[in-house]
């Protein structure tokens, strides 16, 4: 399996356990976290964290096969 | 507190969400028409559709009336669990930055412009290319009674019931049915810049005016939640119905379902080319924000209704009309309309496009190229007309339609995820039996009222049904054979630009 595959399928099951596993540990009301209640919170957090996630398989991605798109905006 | 506003300011809100629908009809006809004189045209933009407007079309396609009115709405009623939609789409731009450019590299070697097309090439089956079609076509329709939902929750609220929100809703959607029939999927997606940009605005607008208006600050908003309202901020919520377990199954349900919708399937083959399918995925999740945004609008209107009886689907129109001047909510409810009748346009293009090419000139092979089209675009009518009567005679939680589609939309996983991209032995016999299952159960499901079984989705089991039977059925039965598979999963990894890589190249003839 090439890295750029590799890395997808990392980023995705992490993708996708930041929103599954994490809620376990922050399904309260309290304490608060930044002032926000801590389900809340987490999923405040981890759509900001996603696009870093992303980011860095996009990274690996394009050192491996590097493309241009073709046509309008 | 303005709980109600005149009669005059209500007929100036009117006038001039009349006049911006009418002028954003007009924007989507002039922008579009030139690219619209073919199916692929039409459909796709002949594939030319860069990251600026990919982003809007995506936008648009995803953030809705749902999320604009029936997300708050869910917030509200069931706490918690609304979390579920902003981990859905997420989920989904991560699988979207594989799939899609896969999908999208093999749509354009063999000139895919519909979801059907694939899996008919995919599995030398036009049947089943017919049946997934069809099948999708119906599915939709419930997606874009969900936005006729929307609009009339707008217009109930707006009108305080004086204006009939049935001829209203008539109204709205000739008028959308004549900017797609005229403007495609180009001039959607420049209606979608504009509806984007005001419904954005709007929400945060409400966002940061409701803490403010009634709590005295953010601070103290939250403080109060955590008091007076622990139930609603957490799982399983105030229904004491949706566990952890309904959030995990529910988000691996409709994240992997989201591509399963034919609208958003077919940005795959609208975009330029991977890079731009890429990109999006690395950006959009910043766009669930908003979502969250909605989330603690309905959180608040919990404790702002505490004490009155309000429909779901209406607490962010309500909560506009208490905190907004008239002129800002006449542009607010300029918004909420567009978020109902710019998003249904795809799904009701890609609808029609299923019926009159995917399925009439499948069943009819002679029929002329220039008449699939034509059919394609009268079927707009027809369909939003179907649309419209679902939508009058079955009023639900704009939240309740939306799960019940994915739950049945989902079910295509096995075949176009696992099958289509990854697992050559995959069969169409596999993909009959597998889908047969899981919508059979989830029929069942439906009309039994069964919603989770054992804390998990009812759509999920049904999923796990319909991959177990798809897989065994398919180890008994024979497979694509290699010299016609092999050319197929092989343009999935082909990025070389689209005029080397020989774009609409034909598969062989599908053998039934």
């Amino acid at each position: 399996m090439r890295p750029p595959m590799i890395a997808w399928i990392i980023g995705l099951i992490l993708v996708i356990a930041l929103f599954t596993v994490g809620p376990v540990f922050f399904n309260s009301a309290t304490p608060a976290i930044l002032g926000m209640p801590p389900l809340y919170f987490w999923f405040v957090l981890v759509p900001l964290l996603n696009p870093i996630i992303l980011g860095t398989v996009y990274l690996i991605d394009r050192r491996e096969q590097p493309v241009t798109d073709e046509g309008e905006y | 507190m303005r709980g109600n506003i005149e009669m005059s300011s209500l007929d100036l809100i009117i006038a001039f969400v009349a006049a911006g629908v009418i002028a954003i009809t007009l924007i989507g006809i002039r922008t579009g028409r030139a690219a619209s004189r073919t199916l692929e045209g039409w459909m796709v933009n002949d594939r030319r559709m860069g990251p600026f407007l990919t982003w809007f079309l995506l936008g648009t396609e995803i953030y809705t009336a749902f999320t604009f009115l029936g997300l708050a709405g869910f917030a509200f009623a069931s706490g918690g669990a609304a979390f579920y939609n902003v981990a859905t789409n997420d989920v989904g731009y991560a699988l979207g930055f594989f799939i899609l450019p896969a999908i999208g590299l093999i749509g354009r070697r063999f000139g895919h412009v519909t979801q059907s097309d694939f899996i008919a090439d995919r599995y030398q089956s036009p049947a089943l290319g017919i049946l997934i079609a069809a099948c999708s076509a119906i599915i939709m329709i419930a997606y874009i009674d969900l936005n006729i939902e929307g609009l009339g929750a707008i217009l109930n609220v707006l009108t305080a019931h004086r204006l009939n929100v049935v001829d209203a809703e008539i109204i709205g959607f000739l008028v959308l049915s004549m900017a797609v029939f005229f403007g495609g999927i180009r001039g959607n997606a420049w209606q979608s810049v504009i509806k984007d940009v005001l419904m954005f605005s709007c929400i945060a607008a409400l966002f940061f005016v409701v803490p403010y208006h009634f709590f005295g600050g953010f601070g103290p908003m939250f403080g109060r939640m955590i008091n007076e309202i622990p139930k609603n901020i957490t799982l399983p919520g105030p229904t004491h119905k949706l566990g952890l377990l309904w959030l995990a199954t529910t988000i691996l349900l409709t994240g992997f379902g989201q591509w399963m919708w034919p609208q958003w399937f077919n940005v795959a083959y609208s975009a330029r080319g991977s890079k731009t399918l890429k990109i999006q995925a690395v950006f959009m999740p910043f766009y669930q924000l908003v979502k969250v945004a909605v989330i603690t609008i309905g959180f608040a209107a919990v404790l702002i209704f505490a004490s009155q009886k309000v429909a779901g689907n209406e607490v962010v129109m309500l909560l506009a009309q208490q905190v907004f001047p008239v002129w800002f909510l006449a542009l607010f409810a300029l918004a909420a309309v567009l978020s109902a009748i710019v998003p249904a346009g795809p799904i009701i293009m890609m609808s029609c496009t299923l019926l009159a090419h995917n399925v009439y000139a499948k069943l009819l092979p002679a029929t002329k190229p220039e008449t699939v089209f034509g059919i394609s675009r009268g079927l707009v009518f027809v369909v939003t007309f179907f649309a419209l009567i679902l939508a009058i005679v079955a009023h639900s939680l704009i939240a309740l339609i939306l799960l019940a589609a994915y739950n049945f939309i989902a079910q295509l996983v096995p075949s176009v995820l696992i099958g289509g991209l990854f697992w050559r032995r995959a069969t169409k016999a596999g993909v009959f039996a597998g889908l047969a299952a899981g919508w059979a159960l989830t029929i069942y499901f439906l009309l039994a009222g069964i919603t989770q079984i054992d804390g998990m989705s009812s759509g999920f089991v049904a999923l796990i049904v319909n991959g177990l039977v798809f897989f065994a059925v398919s180890l008994v039965t024979r497979p694509v054979p290699s010299e016609v598979l092999d050319p197929f999963m092989a343009a999935a990894r082909d990025h070389r630009p689209a005029g080397a890589s020989g774009s609409h190249g034909a598969m062989p003839a599908p053998a039934e």
